[in-house]
């Protein structure tokens, strides 16, 4: 981040883009609108994700005739993460505001978003409470996915995945987004230890293009959701984590033995018997043992680590 | 792999070139006898264009006085740069010491086993100039061992295959390359067999072009040794292409499909001792479960600490590759 620190300015707005070539005029158009009258220094960053189809030209004829227009093209598809984190990695402005390319987000609600962020929050996350999309295979899931969300990340929002947002250049800065880390954008900046508000946005129906949107990535969701939980709780202190999975082993194989202890007692276990629980005792012994010891790994990886500071509990303006 | 080179002693340094257009990159090992043809032919690809080269020679630990030619060679020629390894640190350690000395536009590539008329090598410029990013060489008609072939045969086959790529001879030891596609994989450790994958990977643009080798000695076969790193090498390419930054979602995959047969084993067997269908103590299926289930959570365990990795260290890591940007 060394060349950004040439040129400031006031709002940036990010906005990823992958084959959207009939929404992209309009697109511009409806955000240039709202954000040159607010009297702010911003500029328009469109990160076109590897599109197939026209969208790179029809921005490049964009940014030709508007300055404050950048591009930023892909070589291929890297997904809505990587195309965030490139489009605020670029960004020059105080505040980002992300959102999506298929015009179902309202940029009229860019000067809310501004104004709730005032109020001293670091991130203000929309609220799409009017959803205008299918509700078997958009909004239940979304649902679904959003409790699962609250629940192991702590941040009590409504709806986690509208990618209409604002944020501190600072606090989203510090976010290395990768893989579908996106979604999770809000728990992450908590991690940083940003103040988080949401706000009831506008919430259109997708007038052209397909959706990108794919139901079979829920098993992705449920893995970064566990590492997340991992990140939250213990990523000071992973020996913790680990070391609980090794301590019910432990546990485990002690239950065994106790089971072989009283049968040799009362001369009850037949050979079998003590054959199959001594197994199981050293099995959950020696596993009990890897545990603490993927926990002491652990340990040193978060030591050697770029060492987050996570004691500010608010970010200095 | 980059810290344990040792070079020797760098020969030239006058009159070097900066910001050439062509830099070729040979690497040698013992080839003392076939080193000045090699030069003859290169003098001929190059002189056929009007930009500047140099040539940059990576003696990967010869014995057999390949220095001393390369010596006598670097009188003849304009702009030699000659790069001693200390011993032998293989193909990728010698394409990478060359690589960092090398300035040029253009990079042409190839090592000394290969045994291909490098005068051939103008048509992988051309297509370059073409629009390419790299071009890869494809060994045909081949001369050496029908062993050796059936071999790079199922190496190529296991690479390509799993990348989506349709090409005929990924280890072929020759290729030509823009500097930025070189420069922008990143590759370490045996690794350049595998330029091709990553490079596509990227977005680039990979293509391929024959080149008929010459006939002669070959290098002997390799160790067994060598074929199961190469093998383990093939499954690191997959793995950190496919997952470099979500290692969670696939270590994690297979830790729950072991984690879930395990409990449904272990529940299967619960339900049996309790409805008292016969004793459940001399049956293998009972350690079978335990087993599963607990390399399962360990997977999942080793995933997490994959991901832990990756978000404390990985800041630096970036997962897209700009093309271009327009402000």
């Amino acid at each position: 981040m060394k060349k950004e620190s040439i040129k400031k300015m006031d709002i940036s707005v990010v906005v990823p883009l992958y084959n959207e070539e009939e929404n992209v005029d309009i697109l511009y158009r409806s955000i240039h609108d709202v954000v040159s009258q607010l009297d702010k220094t911003y500029e328009i960053i469109f990160v076109d994700d590897g599109s197939k189809d026209s969208t790179f030209a029809l921005l490049r004829a964009i940014s030709q005739k508007d300055p404050h227009v950048k591009v930023i093209k892909f070589r291929n598809n890297c997904g809505q993460s990587a195309a965030m984190d490139a489009g605020f990695e670029y960004s020059h402005g105080e505040i980002i505001i992300s959102m999506d390319g298929d015009l179902q987000n309202d940029p009229r609600d860019i000067p809310n978003l501004l104004h709730k962020l005032d109020e001293g929050y670091d991130v203000v996350s929309g609220w799409r409470k009017n959803r205008q999309d299918g509700l078997i295979l958009r909004k239940i899931p979304s649902k679904i996915a959003n409790r699962m969300i609250c629940s192991v990340t702590k941040v009590r929002l409504h709806d986690t995945g509208c990618a209409l947002k604002a944020y501190r250049a600072k606090v989203v800065k510090r976010i290395n987004l990768y893989g579908e880390m996106h979604r999770f954008l809000p728990a992450l900046a908590r991690i940083e230890g940003a103040e988080i508000a949401e706000l009831v946005v506008n919430h259109h129906p997708r007038r052209f293009g397909k959706s990108k949107y794919n139901i079979t990535r829920t098993f992705r969701v449920i893995m970064d959701l566990l590492s997340l939980n991992l990140f939250i709780k213990y990523l000071k202190k992973p020996l913790g984590f680990f070391g609980l999975i090794g301590l019910i082993f432990f546990l485990l194989s002690l239950i065994t033995l106790g089971i072989w202890v009283v049968g040799a007692y009362n001369y009850s276990n037949t050979i079998a018997e003590s054959n199959v629980l001594f197994t199981l005792t050293f099995l959950f012994l020696v596993s009990g043992l890897e545990f603490f010891f993927i926990g002491l790994l652990a340990d040193l990886i978060y030591v050697t680590g770029n060492k987050k500071k996570m004691y500010l509990s608010k970010f200095i303006q | 792999m980059e810290e344990s080179i040792v070079m020797d002693d760098v020969i030239i340094e006058k009159e070097v070139t900066t910001n050439v257009a062509i830099s070729v990159v040979v690497i040698l090992n013992n080839l003392k006898d076939s080193i000045e043809a090699i030069f003859e032919r290169l003098k001929l690809l190059v002189e056929q264009y009007p930009d500047t080269y140099e040539f940059i020679v990576v003696d990967d630990g010869s014995t057999d006085g390949t220095l001393d030619f390369l010596k006598k060679i670097k009188d003849t020629f304009e702009s030699v740069r000659v790069i001693k390894l200390r011993s032998v640190f293989g193909e990728a350690a010698g394409f990478d010491a060359g690589l960092s000395y090398a300035s040029g536009e253009k990079i042409v590539y190839f090592t000394g086993r290969v045994r291909i008329d490098p005068a051939g090598l103008s048509k992988f410029l051309k297509r370059l100039d073409e629009g390419a990013d790299l071009v890869i060489g494809w060994r045909h008609p081949r001369k050496d061992s029908k062993l050796n072939q059936f071999i790079s045969r199922i190496f190529n086959y296991m690479i390509t295959k799993p990348a989506n790529l349709k090409l005929h001879d990924i280890n072929s030891g020759v290729l030509v390359a823009k500097r930025n596609v070189l420069q922008n994989i990143p590759f370490y450790g045996d690794m350049n067999n595998f330029i091709p994958v990553l490079a596509a990977r990227q977005g680039y643009r990979v293509v391929e072009e024959q080149i008929p080798q010459l006939s002669g000695s070959f290098r002997k076969s390799r160790y067994v040794s060598e074929y199961i790193q190469r093998f383990l090498d093939i499954i690191s390419v997959i793995f950190l292409t496919k997952y470099s930054k979500k290692p969670i979602h696939f270590l994690g995959f297979v830790g729950a499909i072991f984690t879930i047969a395990g409990l449904l084993i272990e529940f299967y067997l619960f339900v049996y001792r309790i409805l008292q269908l016969g004793p459940i103590a001399g049956r293998p299926m009972l350690l079978l479960g335990a087993l599963l289930l607990v390399i399962g959570i360990q997977m999942i365990s080793i995933g997490l600490i994959g991901e832990m990795i990756i978000f404390t260290h990985a800041k630096e890591v970036k997962e897209y590759n700009i093309e271009t940007i327009i402000e």
